[in-house]
């Protein structure tokens, strides 16, 4: 499980700042949202995975992966079997109440597939964040906005290791006490694991009061608060704010135009153009700016 | 002038019927360092968050009279301006600390107060440098240990600028090393920045001797109040154990002048005891650590044991140790050594990377077996995890009930022995936190096991509290039960245990007779050990002192005042 959380290694893309790193993160999510091409998908996957690389996150990339799967494989088997909008027909099943006749089309087979692509996308788009934003700078950002709602998410983070590690203690008390959690019918199972769920809420709650009352004692909600800014804007960070921002616009103005978009019912629409590509190869020169960037700050002085 | 005046101050927590604080009268000065000392339950922990405004603003409940600050009645004041002048540090950092980095937390009290940008900034760097955090810069809370973790809250604090400084029990969680560093840092605030300081302690041969002013608690009230020594004299004179070691030997002992610091009580030592030459002699006995080990008939072995988490570092390395019947070891080390990992693998809840584990002479398999065949009680930190029934009783029949063993009697036997027969239709969870320790303990011990694990018992307990636990595990020790137990508690375990291990960066360093280990080890050592080292061999404890050195300091006294020497 630890590894699925942020890591300070102090590398490039972690010490962007925030509004950049964001910024880098919300323009992949939304082009990813937008764009039903897989050209551009895939595209957007090597992206997210080359900033993955230089975080020197790939091992939890592949945790996040995995996970990601087992959604994907579901959506490839079941959106051919229930979709019945593709015109071209690969096989013809029996015909069931309710659903009528199970028919898959080679259009639906391949929209499953894009689909699944694109959730990886977003799982990806995740797993990036995750390694790449320090929590409390996000929470930082957020706090312009909405303080409560960053405190809270603060303080969950905060706990969230704390909290997983005390049930595996409180899991490991129930063994010791007899408990067998391998043994017995899924609803004494159930039981036994609402059990553990139990002790830590109750820990939790009398925890719960401690903290505040230790905020309470260092002034918190005494009135109009400030803000520590700890990070100034670099030239690095520009660098990667423009870069996110010129791939959001163009992103855009593409979509609009017709670039990455694609059809699928009730014929595949061709995926494949000059400008498309054109278009994907400019997308991907200024997504690729900061991996590029860390890159460089790593192993070229200049960059520096 | 007086800093804080408290003035008939009685105080009832909400829905309690017995009060917390009855007629307290105390002032403290400015720049005073002020030491708290008094049983579990006394009203300590409550005269602090009085002190700080927190009752009864934060808790509510019932309370009457006054508390002022420089003059000004604290309840009047603006909590933001009372925040400015007084800053409370709290016993576990785990439960202070909100955000997930090291700088950001030091800053969140400055943003409640609302300071300018470049304010916070010279703040926090101030704080950091004073309590040599850049270290922990824009590191993890999360990964920080557990003194550096109380460091920030200590610099969040005093980031805030307090004129005032409260601390509620901030070592207990510390190992002493950690635990003495946290300590100077106090004293530092207090000598060299004119800190008042007010610090609620139990363990008082750690912070006796830097108290201007001890102040003692017992149901509520302030019952002796004055300088170190003059407490000492009046504790003793009582009967009460609220002072340490070195101070409870002298004060016993009549002598006049009475030490706080195990330099001054060397002092005492080096005028009286020359006249018998003792220092060759008993350095020599306190030599070489014999280990313990040839014996047959094990409870536990441990051969070549390494293990390692999943983030690669080995934990524990090399580890090879038996544990012996009636046997009663407590693993001393620093946090992170791999004590608790150590008791986790002899409790079966974690499998070797390497080596074997037997237990009682056959070999451990992967699964556990230890535990689950019942002969093993493992008492982990914190007893709340194990409290999960709506009756003490029901919390030691759920174990036997798992284990499907037949009440024999033995719930009702266990309740006697353990003191908690009254509280056996309570909730658990509405007992003080000695009887939640004990509820758990007992319901690990119903199974009969032969081998008792316990980690960190004794935190957060009181003198009359570990004196009782550690006859209960010195009574199991009597029926061959084996003890072995993870401590930060010197004083405890040079008091009860037998053997001693110690334990460091996951290798056993020391394994010996308490007196072994204790007597030679410079900071895993008592305040009697290190006192009377090289005047007398096998001292640890007031007890050993008492009988070993007593008779000829009292005789050497006599001599030396007739001699005019003293």
């Amino acid at each position: 499980m630890e590894e699925l959380f942020y890591h300070e290694k102090g590398l490039f893309l972690q010490k962007l700042h925030p509004a950049a790193s964001l910024a880098y993160i919300c323009t992949l999510l939304v082009l990813t949202l937008i764009f039903t091409n897989p050209f551009y998908l895939a595209g957007l996957f090597f992206c997210t995975g080359l900033s993955v690389w230089m975080l020197e996150g790939l091992e939890t990339w592949e945790l996040f992966l995995k996970g990601g799967l087992f959604m994907t494989v579901p959506i490839m088997i079941i959106n051919p079997l229930v979709s019945k909008a593709g015109a071209t027909i690969l096989w013809r099943g029996p015909s069931l109440p309710v659903f009528g006749e199970i028919t898959v089309s080679m259009e639906a087979v391949f929209y499953g597939a894009v689909m699944s692509l694109r959730l990886l996308d977003v799982i990806s788009i995740f797993c990036l964040y995750n390694i790449m934003v320090h929590p409390d700078k996000a929470m930082n950002m957020l706090e312009r906005f909405a303080f409560k709602s960053a405190l809270v998410l603060s303080l969950a983070t905060r706990m969230f290791p704390a909290m997983i590690r005390h049930l595996e203690n409180i899991k490991e008390i129930q063994l010791v006490r007899g408990v067998d959690f391998s043994g017995g019918t899924f609803k004494q199972k159930i039981n036994k694991y609402t059990n553990l769920i139990y002790i830590l809420l109750l820990s939790s709650l009398e925890d719960s009061m401690e903290i505040a009352e230790a905020m309470h004692a260092r002034a918190f909600g005494s009135g109009r608060r400030t803000r520590y800014v700890r990070d100034s804007i670099k030239p690095a960070d520009s660098v990667c704010l423009a870069a996110a921002a010129a791939a959001l616009l163009t992103g855009a103005w593409g979509t609009v135009k017709g670039y990455g978009v694609m059809n699928f019912y009730p014929r595949l629409g061709p995926a494949y153009s000059r400008g498309d590509m054109r278009m994907l190869a400019l997308l991907l020169s200024m997504l690729s700016i900061p991996s590029l960037l860390s890159w460089g700050w790593r192993y070229c002085r200049y960059f520096r | 002038m007086p800093i804080f005046q408290v003035k008939n101050v009685s105080y009832y927590y909400p829905e309690s019927e017995k009060p917390a604080l009855k007629d307290i009268n105390i002032s403290v000065d400015e720049g005073e360092f002020l030491l708290v000392a008094g049983g579990s339950g006394s009203g300590k922990s409550t005269l602090a968050r009085v002190l700080a405004g927190l009752v009864p603003d934060f808790y509510g409940g019932i309370f009457s009279g006054r508390v002022l600050f420089k003059g000004r009645d604290i309840r009047g004041m603006d909590r933001r301006k009372l925040s400015r002048h007084v800053g409370m540090v709290f016993q576990d950092p785990e439960k202070q600390l909100v955000k997930t980095e090291a700088e950001a937390e030091i800053a969140f009290g400055l943003e409640n107060l609302g300071l300018p940008q470049q304010e916070m900034l010279r703040r926090v760097a101030e704080a950091m440098d004073f309590l040599d955090l850049a270290e922990v810069k824009g590191r993890f809370i999360d990964k920080l240990s557990g003194g550096q973790k109380q460091k920030v809250a200590l610099a969040s604090v005093l980031a805030m600028q307090p004129e005032a400084i409260i601390l509620d029990e901030p070592t207990s969680q510390l190992d002493p090393a950690c635990a003495e560093e946290f300590f100077n840092l106090i004293k530092r605030l207090n000598e060299e920045m004119g800190k008042t300081v007010i610090l609620i302690e139990q363990r008082l041969e750690r912070c006796f001797h830097l108290a201007d002013r001890v102040a003692v608690m017992k149901d509520g009230k302030l019952i002796i109040e004055g300088a170190p020594r003059e407490v000492a004299a009046k504790s003793v004179a009582g009967g009460m154990p609220f002072i340490p070691p070195v101070a409870r030997f002298f004060a016993a002992m009549g002598f006049p002048d009475i030490p706080a610091t195990v330099k001054e009580g060397r002092g005492i030592l080096k005028k009286c005891l020359p006249l018998h030459n003792a220092d060759e002699e008993s350095l020599g006995s306190a030599g070489s650590v014999e280990k313990i080990g040839d014996k047959s008939g094990d409870v536990i072995s441990l051969k070549k044991v390494w293990f390692s988490y999943n983030d690669k570092k080995e934990v524990l390395r090399d580890i090879n140790l038996r544990v012996f019947p009636g046997e009663f070891a407590a693993i001393l080390g620093a946090n992170g050594a791999g004590k608790s990992t150590l008791l986790k693998i002899m409790a079966g809840l974690l499998h070797p990377d390497r080596g074997r584990v037997f237990f009682q002479g056959e070999e451990c398999g992967n699964k556990g077996e230890i535990f689950r065949e019942k002969r093993v009680a493992y008492l982990a930190q914190n007893p709340n995890d194990y409290l999960l029934q709506d009756t003490v009783e029901q919390e030691l029949a759920f174990t036997i009930k798992n284990f499907n063993i037949p009440d024999d009697g033995r719930i009702d036997r266990l309740l006697g022995e353990m003191d908690l027969k009254r509280h056996r239709n309570k909730n658990p969870r509405d007992l003080s936190s000695g009887e939640r320790q004990r509820v758990a303990l007992a319901s690990v011990l119903v199974t009969h096991p032969s081998l008792v694990l316990l980690d960190e018992p004794t935190r957060g307990m009181d003198y009359a509290l570990k004196a009782a636990l550690g006859e209960y595990l010195e009574g199991l020790c009597s029926s061959q039960l084996c003890v072995v137990m993870v401590t930060h508690d010197v004083e405890f375990a040079a008091e009860y245990a037998k053997r001693v291990i110690i334990l460091h960066d996951g290798k056993i360093v020391s394994d010996g007779s308490a007196k072994q280990v204790l007597g030679n080890s410079m900071f895993y050592s008592t305040q009697m050990a290190r006192m009377c080292r090289g005047f007398a061999a096998d001292i640890l404890t007031v007890e050993d002192a008492m009988e070993t050195l007593a008779p000829l300091l009292s005789q050497n006294y006599k001599l030396a005042l007739e001699r005019g020497l003293w």
